[in-house]
């Protein structure tokens, strides 16, 4: 059977866009796919520089690889994952995304006229908008796993794991820049009482309402974790030891004089804390032991206070604990 | 099992086309960059696909390096993948003879176009020689700045039963470029490849 009519209703009809150019990369042919979605008729583009009928084009890199198809006589590819589209042209999905235009895989073929021996090099062009709306949202979703595997169900600050991470890149941060850092510990007090007297969805509404408390008085770049339980851990980069005090005081301040509703109940609390600072060759888990030390000291000191690490406070415990 | 190893005529045939092939690659690169591009006869070696990643953990890792994969098609069922293995900072030398460093070309882009320009030519030769025609899937970068590196190379080879291992120096007249390539081959393939071979022969 003769195929020669296949070609012209195949081309009309394909569902990918067909240019072919010459050696001077002018337009030769496009097929109606391209026609219709850049809104040109191809009598008119005929004879036309390609960068003269799509002006948008990324000119000086697509000529460099057309003109490697045409001397090499090799195919090039473009893929939507490098380069979203060379040519700005509509798609047919909702917009549903920031994607106005079509995300493209374009193939360049060297082809030979056989008559002539004449080169061209022809592009063809594949809709990919679908993969990348795919692709746009699973990185979405990732993102929203990322978020949600760091934070503490709860109170919505950091969980201890990811906190912990936090902590043995910021001591080694210090370390190497010298710079200085602070930590802060701190636990509810008589938060089991406070417990057994309302219940444990009161404790839970205080947990949260102490954490949003605090994290408005907190920088961006501090960072606030759930430890366990009432616990609380606060990273204070770039904070020297006297900052550190001073923040650990308003916070004190702060939830002790902020009545938490409950039931149209005003229920206070108050919270203890524990200061230790950064020096060379303190390592992050010694950081968190002197900060819990000292959180141990403000409470047998009577609580809602602030207490900063020395080391004498070892031998006081060792003192209570024997 | 079917035998996939070659006599060692079909393997001389093979390392003749192969130079062949990269004769005409190296003589194509030379006029597109403008410059005398030297291509040393390449040590091929035929080696069971599983043994790939060992070669190449020593002389790879720890460095920044890239993974690129290309696959092709031909006529009477050959087909495989190649993979091209380079240092980053080679990279650059080539990219910048490829007139890369002037615009904002991402480098995913770079490293992709660069590998198919290395690989399509050379395939293009060696098709000629084979009297068959190769079509490519776009290339893939399989790994880049990946400390992972190995691990991945194990998982594709994993797919294959031959692997056809080719080193390839690139010598510029004023760089000097090295990379790896191997050619992937999957066992029916690779008697398809055979049968060719003897057909090659047969015409001497």
């Amino acid at each position: 059977m003769d195929i020669d009519w296949l070609s012209g209703p195949l081309l009309q009809q394909l569902n990918s866009g067909v240019i072919l150019l010459n050696k001077q990369l002018q337009v030769v042919y496009i097929n109606p796919y391209i026609c219709r979605r850049a809104d040109i008729q191809l009598e008119s583009v005929q004879g036309k520089d390609l960068f003269s009928v799509f002006a948008d084009a990324p000119k000086a890199w697509l000529s460099r690889k057309l003109n490697s198809v045409l001397s090499l006589q090799s195919p090039a590819f473009s893929s939507w994952e490098q380069r979203q589209y060379l040519f700005k042209l509509p798609h047919l999905r909702p917009v549903s995304s920031a994607n106005q235009y079509m995300a493209q895989n374009c193939n360049m073929l060297p082809l030979t006229e056989p008559s002539s021996g004449e080169h061209f090099v022809c592009l063809l062009i594949e809709d990919a908008t679908d993969a990348y709306v795919y692709q746009s949202q699973l990185q979405q979703s990732n993102l929203q796993l990322q978020q949600v595997n760091r934070l503490d169900g709860l109170t919505g600050v950091l969980n201890r794991n990811y906190w912990q991470q936090q902590l043995e890149v910021e001591v080694q941060r210090a370390g190497r820049y010298q710079h200085p850092l602070s930590l802060l510990f701190f636990d509810l007090d008589k938060f089991k009482r406070l417990n057994d007297e309302y219940g444990h969805q009161a404790g839970d509404i205080v947990l949260i309402e102490v954490a949003k408390l605090i994290g408005s008085l907190l920088r961006e770049t501090d960072l606030f974790g759930r430890y366990g339980g009432e616990e609380f851990a606060i990273i204070l980069p770039d904070t020297p030891l006297e900052g550190a005090i001073e923040v650990a005081k308003r916070i004190c301040q702060r939830v002790a004089a902020t009545p938490i509703e409950y039931q149209q109940q005003q229920l206070m609390t108050s919270v203890s804390v524990g200061v230790s600072q950064f020096s060379i060759a303190t390592s992050a888990d010694e950081l968190i032991q002197q900060a819990d030390l000292a959180l141990y000291q403000a409470k047998r000191n009577g609580r809602n206070q602030v207490v900063t690490y020395y080391p004498e406070l070892i031998d006081s415990l060792k003192k209570v604990k024997t | 099992m079917t035998d996939l190893s070659f006599t060692e005529e079909q393997r001389d045939c093979l390392q003749e086309l192969i130079n062949v092939a990269m004769g005409l690659a190296s003589d194509k690169l030379a006029r597109f960059l403008n410059t005398f591009v030297h291509l040393q006869v390449p040590a091929i070696g035929l080696v069971n696909a599983a043994e790939i990643p060992e070669q190449f953990r020593g002389q790879y890792q720890g460095l920044n390096s890239s993974m690129i994969s290309l696959g092709f098609f031909g006529d009477g069922g050959l087909r495989g993948e190649t993979i091209l293995l380079y240092q980053l900072e080679n990279a650059g030398k080539i990219a910048a003879l490829l007139g890369y460093d002037d615009d904002a070309t991402s480098e995913a882009e770079m490293l992709t176009d660069i590998s198919s320009i290395l690989t399509t030519t050379f395939l293009n030769g060696l098709a000629e020689q084979l009297d068959n025609s190769f079509s490519y899937a776009a290339p893939r970068i399989i790994s880049s700045r990946d400390n992972d590196f190995i691990s991945k190379l194990e998982q594709t080879a994993f797919h294959w039963q031959l692997a056809l291992k080719v080193d390839i120096r690139y010598e510029l007249t004023d760089y000097s470029f090295d990379c790896n390539m191997i050619l992937l081959i999957p066992g029916e393939a690779v008697l398809k490849l055979k049968a060719i071979l003897d057909n090659v022969l047969a015409e001497f």
